[in-house]
């Protein structure tokens, strides 16, 4: 039976070309729109090397302190990390690192610019770096204070015009770094874990920052042992954060913030709330919103031309009702016929969004990104494509199961 | 005649139905991406009040506190400097007064000045004052004296910033035109002291000196080309003893033709002058570009989508409205055969879709004007909002009359002897 269905529609298909081509255009171009979106997203937020254990990974990115008269929000210091954050039980690391800064290098009269991370050891430990030459400096070279930097390709490529750099130095900001290693290009969107050198946090030119108790440049990531330990590491955070000793209690007297995975981190950012909470599900909420205002018009229209088609169709209808067909039996089929059409946009569409995001990845836009089809947004697409192709299908099968048989013999509709 | 046709549109109400939501659909999308572009180049047209062109900047950071770089107006003013005691203070306005000298020995660099936010840079500051009880918002910038003739900002009425404000009981402003008109209408500003609001994040300080309006400049627009004119006020630095915190920023004007080489030499002279600092240098129509982009995309991005979803409904309505005809052969020709003549019939079909249009249009505009009224966008002037919506609707009309263009002339080479067959 079904593949009878499917056999029908392919030949529906082939018979009104013009219509056909309108409905894979539609079809098509919609979920190039949100594939792309979704591919955007997930590069952001997904787990990708080397930010692979974000399922057992919670950040400080931003926290925010009140006070009588001032409010302060930002990257929190590097005094305050180390106290509230190093400490935390139960984790397997926790990694302190800047956020990066802006910094030049000159070579033969050119100007390069160059992002610059000051990290701590761990942070090698935590990220899973994949290492072209070379390897990340250590734990003690942070302590000494050793002038050691980590490069990505890109800065090799540019600075030491690709060839083997480890050994050579870097002079960047009036200081001199030897290179212990070269990692391959981050994208600068993964915030976290993004910079074109890194450096021990030692390096800083003053040692000021030992003293920034509540902000400053720094953000900390903590590795949980297990996901299942993130709720109580949580807690934990929150109530060291209830209980911040602050220096001068007339400036400030309470902070604000939490450990966030980077959707959280968004939306902390991006929904505004007055106690600096993240809210995660809001900002879920809004985009699904947007996602569905842009889809109603495409619905709209292949409602409208669905019901185009299934109209021409009427004699066929007559035929089948005036044997017994049930009008359940007919719905059912419009419905297949609609769902083959969709899966052959969704089709279409896959390529197409292959071709975009692999232009929106050449065009460097954005640094170092690479945006990939893989298969959660595949399963995504695919899903998308079948609900559109069931969603528009109803209300013209509907519309055409009441039709009386004697009208649509008759060929006509009033 | 409108009143027929009406009727005709209600007697298919189904199927009509379906086609007005798609219209109404497509003015939305398309007011909303046509906003953005009437917005973009209704600002583009308005001077943005500064020069641009040879000017550089040069980030300095000291490395004590740079958290307080994007701090608001408000929380600066009550954070005392991270170290606090005096002699840091003293110290780093000393080096600060270095670092322009040394910068001043290089021939191709014509002014020096100093800012706490940048044209073109991400950080903004804000504040309010209030206006009768209502406070009025606006941008602030802390500059240096010369900040003026560096960036080639027009003073309009009055005076910018000079030595004879050096000690005085008043802390002297200099507001931009648009904030002048805001606060006085069409009175003189200059030597006016207005107040900063009782209450809220705002507050007048209990030991802060009165701000008085010193001079009024013709505009100032940070973000540049593709931002809104916005209330702006400049206070002045002075690099001395009274100095809290090291300015973010050093602006410099170079002569034209300058290069990296330029860059080079400056950066590797200003570590040398501050060992403990750090610099960044960046002409300012690089940080242009850049920020223009930031702004552009999102607007090129949305206006391509739009575009595609306009295909999209025009192919899907020729099609919808093909189909109307074919199913409508009967009717068409028994007016045929009464005498209509081919323009009659064009003129039903059209007119049709025009009154179906004019109703999804109108349910269009009317939701599009509650954002307006009830000043959800309050950025966005409410001639740039009519305009928009004027194109928008000019736009959806020939939307569909092309759409149904071709249907139409279908409709008229119905021959009667043919449809009347059918019965």
């Amino acid at each position: 039976m079904l593949k009878n269905y499917i056999k029908i529609s392919l030949k529906v298909l082939t018979r009104r070309k013009f219509f056909t081509f309108i409905s894979l255009f539609a079809i098509s171009f919609t979920l190039i729109i949100l594939m792309v979106v979704t591919a955007v997203f997930d590069h952001i937020f997904g787990p990708h090397s080397p930010e692979t254990k974000t399922d057992r990974a919670l950040g400080v990115y931003a926290v925010k302190y009140e006070g009588p008269d001032a409010i302060s929000t930002g990257p929190a210091g590097y005094g305050f990390l180390n106290r509230y954050v190093k400490t935390l039980p139960g984790v397997e690391n926790v990694t302190i690192f800047s956020v990066f800064e802006t910094t030049y290098t000159f070579r033969e009269g050119e100007k390069v610019k160059l992002f610059l991370k000051r990290t701590d050891g761990n942070f090698w430990d935590i990220f899973d770096f994949r290492f072209l030459e070379g390897a990340p400096y250590t734990a003690d070279d942070e302590k000494n204070g050793n002038f050691v930097a980590v490069i990505n390709q890109a800065t090799r490529d540019k600075v030491f015009g690709g060839e083997s750099a480890v050994g050579k130095t870097l002079e960047i900001d009036g200081q001199r770094f030897r290179i212990a290693g070269v990692v391959a290009n981050v994208p600068f969107l993964r915030f976290a874990s993004f910079s074109d050198v890194w450096a021990p946090i030692s390096t800083n030119k003053t040692a000021s920052y030992r003293n920034q108790n509540l902000r400053g440049e720094f953000q900390a990531l903590v590795l949980a042992k297990n996901k299942s330990d993130l709720p109580a590491i949580r807690e934990e955070f929150k109530t060291r954060l209830a209980n911040v000793e602050f220096p001068d209690t007339k400036q400030f007297n309470k902070a604000f913030g939490g450990l966030d995975t980077t959707f959280e981190q968004a939306s902390r950012n991006i929904i505004p709330s007055s106690n600096f909470e993240s809210q995660p599900g809001k900002l879920l909420a809004v985009i699904v919103l947007f996602m569905v205002l842009f889809m109603i018009l495409p619905t709209i229209n292949l409602v409208n031309i669905n019901v185009s088609r299934i109209l021409e169709r009427a004699g066929e209808i007559g035929v089948r009702k005036a044997f017994g067909a049930s009008s359940w039996t007919l719905v059912g089929q419009f419905i297949v016929e609609n769902v083959v059409l969709t899966l052959l946009g969704g089709l279409l569409g896959l390529i197409g969004s292959l071709l975009v995001l692999d232009a929106i990845s050449r065009s460097n836009l954005i640094p170092y990104s690479e945006f990939q089809m893989n298969y959660r947004i595949f399963t995504y697409g695919l899903t998308l494509a079948l609900f559109f192709g069931v969603f528009s299908g109803v209300y013209p099968a509907w519309k055409m199961s009441r039709l009386h048989p004697v009208d649509a013999l008759k060929g006509g509709v009033r | 005649m409108i009143k027929h046709m009406i009727k005709l549109v209600w007697n298919r109400k189904r199927v009509n139905i379906l086609i007005m939501i798609e219209i109404f659909f497509s003015f939305i999308v398309l007011f909303a991406a046509i906003l953005g572009g009437v917005f973009y180049i209704d600002n583009y047209l308005k001077p943005i009040g500064f020069e641009y062109q040879n000017v550089w900047r040069i980030g300095i950071s000291d490395n004590q506190n740079r958290e307080e770089s994007v701090a608001s107006e408000t929380s600066r003013n009550n954070e005392p400097a991270q170290p606090g005691s005096p002699q840091a203070v003293n110290s780093k306005a000393e080096t600060v007064r270095q670092l322009a000298i040394a910068v001043r020995e290089f021939p191709e660099v014509e002014e020096v000045s100093f800012a706490t936010i940048a044209p073109y840079s991400n950080s903004t500051m804000e504040s309010a004052m209030d206006g009768d009880g209502v406070p009025i918002r606006f941008g602030v910038d802390i500059v240096s004296d010369d900040f003026q003739k560096a960036l080639g900002l027009q003073v309009v009425l009055g005076r910018w910033f000079s030595r004879e404000d050096d000690g005085q009981q008043y802390q002297p402003v200099v507001i931009n035109q648009l904030m002048a008109r805001e606060l006085f209408g069409d009175s003189d500003p200059i030597g006016k002291e207005p107040r900063r609001p009782k209450k809220g994040p705002d507050k007048e300080q209990s030991n802060e000196p009165p701000r008085r309006i010193v001079g009024v400049i013709s505009d100032f627009r940070k973000d540049g080309e593709y931002a809104a004119s916005e209330n702006f006020m400049f206070r002045r630095i002075t690099i001395d003893d009274k100095m809290e915190k090291t300015p973010n920023n050093m602006l410099i004007k170079v002569r034209p033709g300058a290069t990296a080489a330029l860059e080079e030499r400056l950066i590797k002279r200003l570590q040398n002058s501050a060992r403990n600092f750090s610099f960044e240098i960046e002409p300012l129509s690089k940080m242009r570009e850049e920020m223009n982009l930031i702004r552009l995309a999102p607007v090129i991005a949305g206006g391509l989508i739009a575009a595609f979803l306009m295909i999209m409904v025009a192919m899907g309505l020729t099609g919808v409205l093909w189909q109307n005809v074919t199913q409508r052969t009967r009717e068409i020709g028994l007016r045929r055969a009464k005498g209509a003549t081919k323009n009659k019939i064009y003129q039903q079909i059209l007119g049709e879709l025009v009154i179906i249009s004019t109703f999804g249009l109108a349910i269009g505009i009317i939701i599009v004007s509650q954002f307006q009224i009830l000043k959800v966008i309050d950025f966005i002037s409410l001639r740039v909002y009519v305009m928009s919506m004027i194109i928008s609707v000019i736009l959806i009309y020939a939307l569909t009359v092309l759409c149904g263009l071709y249907p139409s002339r279908m409709a008229t080479k119905i021959h009667p002897a043919e449809a009347l067959h059918y019965e």
